[in-house]
């Protein structure tokens, strides 16, 4: 797809502006996961896998019913497995939905440096570009989740993509259609909010979690798919879901002082030299120098 | 005569027309490879940089490429590096003498040479370079290797991929700093000083100038005598 | 299921026991997370391990697994104490106040059996389990060398409104669980007192302060079923959902999550040697007639005298004579006794694991497996391989080489061995799900017809035509050759456009039935030429002018068509009727017994969730689904709501032959289990299940050091033994492993992903530990006992197993062959073994 269009409001690695910025008038797009309703049973993961026509690839048994450690370049979605016991010796199981939390402020488009690597679509969906990728791997440093996974024969990144290709279709993401309990919910991000909240309250007031809550991160700027949390104060205990997640600093610093400095740096040090030539020239010729004082 | 005692060491020989040796065949090679891939990858560094720049990778032979070929030629900048450290290490050490020169720094940018205090082979300038360019080598291959294989950091290590790109990326800012002065240096400042790359010589009245200390060892004259 | 799939959503309470509907059933499992998101609904369950399904519950007892009726016993004892149930419902809808035969015993007054069991042939006589009362057809004459029949159900039933007549049923069933205490519970189950005491109330609080409005559902799968004990398992849950008044309710009743797609349809169409299609009863040797056999398996009505019961199995000739209809055609009169000779008469029990012991013993020579990985389905896997080995010849029609096509090179046999196998294998290639078109019924008793998806691939045929294949060369030999008694074979009907290869949508026509004669309905005056489809079970007639070919499923192909094929999904009344979508039986009707969603007047327990009500304006029953009764019976005439019990009521005691093992469940023991009976020490075991005598027929206790006790389940990932061969399914799940409790594995020095050794007395099972907090230890009576799970869906064939990555142990070698004497399903929910690193 074209990304000098109207709905492109974010380019990695570009110079100059991007077309579609600030010229948002769509709704932004939600995955809700309520992981209070979640069965763990994976029918989003192989809609995953079937409708981007992903390859098997080798797993092995590692004491957990969850598929894989990590998402893979071939494996965007994973339903991770945590249990848990509470003071009382009761148990829980947490089950959640994990793959790209599409931030509005994204941390892999943030230390990309390829130009349209990384897009991101007035929609809210932050989708990889395939064909711009280098595979450097800035992405994996960007990213406060822990998602974009490389491919080492075509070495390019990869990475859930919000279905945006069914999206644009006006269809529902594939994992979406497919969960059996409805534990997914798909729509603009204040219907998925309200969806959230109502939901939440339904469980402090009915179920007894007191502090049930709905996970929209703010130091990302809030994120294209949100979390019902039985517990929203330990979003740890679902999988390492961070509580407070943002570009890392590193990124951050990065990518805005220390661009600064090193910029000016470089420039003014070009310009430094150059007037340094200017005023001063090069140093004297020496054979004059010698043969004046030696007297040859 | 080997005063120095320096393995691989070329006793400085005197040329026909008043020319010292200074730089064997080797020294130059490696010194051009290292010069060669340092500018690959400042220019391929730069282009992963800044967006301005990201031209220079299409330039160079495509973006895919660039990011293929950078961290292979910083392997072959570091053992480089490497070599040039075997080579000439222990003529970088800072001595006093080093900090009477950094003192009249000023002096030196003035090109008032003639008041600077009597430098050796290598002037205090020139060991800051060396150890930039080795210590900067170093810190550009760790923080690189982690950028190489991003993936084999495990998430829980990844503070070491957060030092590791503000690492490569401000050190190879220092770098290129350091690069900068050292061709305006030997290209536009110092007369005489890119031949000692290319031919590896220098003239008498160079190294008097510049290197007095050495040109008094070359030519025989005690250290006492001034 | 008594209601269905997306009636669970109208639940205020869900019980969830003996099932795991989060990782069997994700689909179903939708409309209890409805019920909670939409209605506040509570989710209770109980399993011995904490499944998917535990982890979205409201609250979770872990159980010792096989001892559900101690726990449901205490449950009905509870709600009785503390006054929970639907006292209306109870005294007018169920036989609780029904007086019992003067010589019935509980076990309790008999050292654990009940009255009148017989040790030497381990079984009862059941006479005396009967109700007290008066007149009743009488019983057919005893013929020498047979059991005595059993006396008939009184027609006119003693009775007491009150409850308090010891004799009663209620007061029966109230003496018979006053043992099953919290303390017995808990030193039974391993469940703490208290943690249970809350799970009884929390759910039996919909009847808390009188409350009648509320109701809850149970749902269950083989959890309960695959015990020796099974079928009272079940039965104990219809009772405490009579007792609380749960039956004929939206969001209500007693449902079996069947196991798979069209099992339903299979056992509705009788896929089992005891029924014939519509679930009448087969005809046995002493029955001797058509007659004789209609009397036997027809009830006549037995209530108190001023009740009504409509008795609609009354109408059993009417089903049977237009079953012989459809199968032998012209050649099934009244004057031949509508072709009874020609059916087969069930001599004895040749259930599954009896089918196997046969061929173990030479007694069965061959066998046709469609679909059925008999190896290993088990239980005993090492007999049913051994068995085949006896065989002369064996069919298997399946989609790709499984475990049973290759019993001949199991692990373990040796090239010699092999070589002395005589068994002749034949592999027919066959069709696929996506392949074949045809009806599936569903758990909640829906026909839906699906198309075919993809065409048959060249070589493979579909079952149907492989069925047609044999019967006709079958037939042509018996044309050609003659035989002892070709006529059920010559005389057959095989009417179809293409007999080779016969369109099931021609057999559904043939199921549903048609009129062979003009016909008129006397209530509505509609009228049906000869030929055409009869639009329900109310057309059949027992006078030979009307075919069906399964009477529940008759309306479900009418003259306006296949209905089973319709896909409206409105729904107006918001109840998840969908009365168009689809076909349900019987009659489209969606929630059994619906009369009693409304109380003795006629008006609905929840007039929000009304279903069904009488219509004081037009005198009929009337609603949102189609009523489950005599849509013209007044209220004041007290017609059960229960129209398929001679009583009209639900049974909260279960009368004369109705089960082998007593009419009130008893807690017993699995056969293998690591104590004895706490309740009744007399009497470990169900009395009536016999042990099988071959040498592989081996039983493990204790003893013998097998101390931990077993149980098998299933994956969402992975579906019997066919996605083994799946990459998809593999990729989720790769390799087989037990799942053992964490204590257990420290004791052992034992770290997940090791190997273990399962052995029990008949096999050994390896595979890797998966160490976990989800099943714990448990305290059964003061002893540490352990639990461990194994999921079932590896054998010796299959991408891992071809791979090198497993042991190649089916893990029905460890299975015991012990069976529910109702049902006959196999125990294969809990056993003993013994745990060793491997």
């Amino acid at each position: 797809m074209s990304q000098a269009t109207l709905r492109v409001q974010k380019i990695s690695g570009h110079s100059g502006t991007v077309p579609g910025r600030d010229t948002q008038r769509e709704y932004t797009v939600c995955k809700l996961v309520d992981t209070t309703t979640c069965i763990g049973c994976k029918a989003c993961e192989v809609a995953c896998v079937e409708w981007n026509d992903m390859p098997f690839s080798p797993t092995a048994f590692d004491n957990t019913y969850q598929t894989m450690p990590e998402t893979r370049w071939n494996y965007w979605n994973l339903i991770l497995f945590n249990e848990h016991e509470r003071e009382d010796g009761s148990l829980q199981w947490l089950m959640r939905k994990h793959q790209c939390m599409h931030c509005a402020e994204p941390g892999c488009l943030e230390a990309c440096p390829a130009d349209g690597a990384i897009v991101q679509y007035t929609n809210g969906i932050v989708d990889f570009q395939q064909a711009n990728c280098i595979g450097c791997g800035y992405c994996i440093t960007g990213c406060p989740f822990n998602i974009p996974k490389f491919n080492s024969v075509t070495k390019r990144m990869y990475k859930c993509s919000l279905c945006t290709d069914r999206v644009s279709e006006g269809l529902e993401p594939a994992c979406i259609k497919s969960c059996p309990t409805g534990c997914l919910h798909f729509g603009s991000k204040d219907d998925m909010k309200e969806l959230a909240e109502i939901r939440a309250k339904q469980l402090r007031d009915h179920y007894g979690y007191d502090k049930a809550g709905v996970y929209d991160p703010p130091g990302v700027g809030g994120t294209g798919v949100i979390y019902v949390l039985h517990d929203a104060t330990q979003p740890e205990l679902y999988g390492g879901l961070p509580s407070n997640p943002s570009i890392p600093l590193a990124v951050k610093f990065w990518k805005h002082p220390l661009k600064w400095i090193g910029n000016l740096a470089m420039v003014g040090g070009l310009i430094g030299l150059f007037v340094h030539y200017l005023k001063f020239g090069p140093k004297a010729r020496e054979e004059s120098d010698i043969a004046s004082k030696e007297g040859q | 005569m080997n005063p120095r005692g320096m393995v691989g060491y070329h006793p400085e020989q005197l040329i026909p027309h008043d020319h010292i040796l200074r730089y064997s065949f080797k020294e130059r090679l490696n010194h051009w490879i290292a010069a060669g891939s340092f500018i690959y990858l400042m220019l391929t560094g730069l282009a992963f940089w800044s967006p301005w720049l990201f031209w220079i990778a299409a330039v160079l032979g495509g973006p895919e490429l660039s990011r293929f070929l950078h961290p292979w030629i910083g392997l072959i900048f570091f053992v480089s590096v490497c070599y040039m450290f075997t080579l000439w290490a222990n003529q970088m050490n800072f001595e006093p003498v080093d900090k009477e020169w950094w003192n009249s720094i000023g002096y030196y940018i003035r090109n008032q040479d003639e008041k600077m205090p009597p430098a050796g082979r290598y002037n205090a300038g020139q060991k800051l370079l060396f150890w930039s360019f080795f210590v900067g080598g170093i810190l550009l291959l760790a923080s690189g290797l982690v950028l190489w294989f991003t993936e084999s950091i495990p998430w829980s290590l990844r503070w070491i991929r957060y030092i590791s790109v503000v690492v490569h990326a401000g050190t190879a800012l220092l770098m290129i700093g350091s690069f900068m002065i050292h061709v305006y240096m030997g290209v536009f400042a110092e007369r005489g000083a890119f031949g000692s790359v290319i031919r590896g010589d220098v003239s008498l009245a160079f190294a008097k100038r510049y290197h007095p200390k050495w040109y008094k060892e070359i030519v025989g004259e005690s250290d006492r005598s001034k | 299921m008594t209601n269905g799939w997306v009636d669970i959503k109208n639940a205020d309470m869900i019980l969830v026991m003996g099932g795991n509907p989060a990782e069997n059933h994700p689909c179903g499992f939708k409309w209890v997370i409805e019920a909670k998101r939409n209605r506040n609904a509570k989710l209770v369950v109980v399993d011995p391990r904490f499944t998917r399904t535990a982890s979205v519950s409201d609250y979770f007892v872990q159980i010792r697994t096989g001892t559900d009726i101690a726990f449901l016993g205490g449950m009905i004892r509870y709600a009785i104490e503390n006054g929970r149930y639907n006292k209306d419902y109870l005294i007018n809808f169920t036989n609780a106040g029904f007086i019992v035969d003067k010589d019935f015993k509980i076990p309790e007054d008999e050292d654990g059996v009940f009255s009148g069991f017989d040790e030497q042939k381990l079984s009862y006589n059941r006479a005396s389990w009967n109700y007290e009362g008066t007149g009743g057809k009488a019983p057919a004459a005893a013929k020498p060398g047979q059991p005595a029949p059993l006396p008939p159900l009184p027609e006119r039933v003693n009775f007491d409104s009150t409850l308090q007549n010891p004799r009663s049923v209620f007061q029966l069933l109230r003496r018979h669980y006053s043992r099953y205490t919290p303390e017995m519970v808990e030193r039974i189950t391993g469940i703490p007192k208290d943690k249970y005491l809350k799970a009884c109330d929390i759910f039996t609080s919909i009847r808390k302060d009188g409350d009648t409005k509320k109701v809850a559902t149970m749902i269950y799968a083989l959890g309960w079923t695959q015990h020796s004990f099974g079928t009272q398992n079940i039965r104990t849950a219809a009772m405490i959902q009579l007792l609380l008044g749960n039956v004929g309710r939206a969001g209500g009743g007693v449902n079996a999550l069947r196991g798979h797609s069209n099992i339903q349809g299979a056992t509705d169409m009788a896929g089992i040697f005891d029924n014939l299609p519509g679930y009448l009863r087969v005809p046995v040797p002493a029955d001797g007639s058509f007659q004789g056999w209609m009397n036997r398996i027809t009830p006549t009505q037995s209530k108190p005298g001023d009740w009504t019961s409509f008795n609609y199995w009354g109408n059993t000739p009417k089903f049977a004579v237009s079953l012989m209809k459809t199968l032998y055609g012209d050649a099934a009169t009244k004057q031949n006794d509508w072709a009874y000779d020609y059916l087969p008469k069930v001599d004895r029990n040749y259930s599954w694991v009896n089918i196997w012991d046969n061929m173990y013993n030479g007694i069965v020579k061959g066998m046709f497996a469609f679909g059925m990985n008999g190896v290993m389905i088990g239980p005993n896997t090492n007999k049913n391989i051994d068995a085949l080995k006896k065989a002369d010849w064996l069919v298997v029609g399946e989609i790709y080489p499984d475990e049973t096509s290759e019993f001949w090179r199991s692990p373990g046999i040796t090239q010699d061995e092999m070589k002395s196998i005589q068994t002749t294998v034949y592999r027919l290639p066959c069709a696929g799900f996506a392949e074949k078109d045809g009806t599936f019924t569903n758990s909640a008793r829906w026909l839906q017809w699906k198309n075919t998806a993809l065409p048959i691939p060249p070589g493979c045929r579909s079952d149907q035509g492989i069925v047609a294949q044999i019967f006709l060369k079958t037939r042509e030999l018996y044309q050609k050759e003659g035989g002892k008694f070709p006529d059920p074979i010559l005389k057959l009907t095989w009417s179809y456009t293409n007999p080779n290869d016969p369109s099931l949508a021609e057999v559904l026509k043939e199921v549903n039935g048609k009129t062979l004669v003009d016909a008129e309905d006397p209530a509505t005056k509609q009228q049906l030429k000869a030929g055409q489809q009869v639009p329900g079970f109310a057309w059949l007639k027992d006078d030979g002018t009307t075919t069906s070919g399964n009477w529940i499923y008759c309306g479900s192909y009418t003259e306006a068509g296949n209905l089973t094929m319709r896909r409206d999904s409105a729904d107006p009344s918001g109840l998840g009727v969908h009365p168009n979508w689809g076909w349900s039986w019987p009659a489209n009707r969606r929630v059994l017994y619906n009369r009693a969603s409304c109380n003795g007047d006629g008006k609905p327990w929840d007039p929000a969730r009304r279903q069904v009500w009488w219509n004081e304006a037009t005198q009929k029953w009337v609603g949102v689904d189609v009523p489950d009764f005599k849509v013209d019976s007044k209220p004041s005439e007290h017609m059960g709501p229960f129209i398929m019990n001679p009583e009209g009521v639900g049974r909260i005691f279960a009368p004369l032959g109705a089960f082998a093992d007593g009419p009130f469940p008893t807690f017993y023991e699995p056969v293998e289990s690591p104590v004895d009976n706490l309740l009744y020490p007399k009497q470990s075991h169900n009395p009536v299940v016999r042990r099988y005598k071959t040498p592989e027929d081996k039983y493990g206790s204790p003893k013998d050091g097998y101390t931990v006790i077993c149980t098998t389940y299933r994956l969402t990932e992975h579906y019997h033994y066919w996605t083994k061969n799946n990459p998809m399914n593999v990729q989720l799940v790769p390799e087989p492993f037990v799942e053992i409790s964490e204590e257990m594995a420290s004791e052992m020095g034992l770290r997940g992903g090791e190997r273990v050794k399962v052995s029990s007395a008949r096999g050994q099972y390896i595979a890797k530990a998966m160490v976990t907090k989800r099943i714990k230890a448990m305290n059964i009576d003061g002893k540490k006992t352990y639990q461990i799970g194994i999921p079932i869906h590896w054998g010796y064939r299959g991408i891992s197993e071809d791979d090198g990555r497993t042991a190649k142990t089916p893990v029905n070698l460890l299975t015991p062959t012990v069976i529910d004497p109702n049902a006959y399903t196999p125990e294969f929910k809990g056993f003993l073994v013994k745990v060793e690193k491997a």
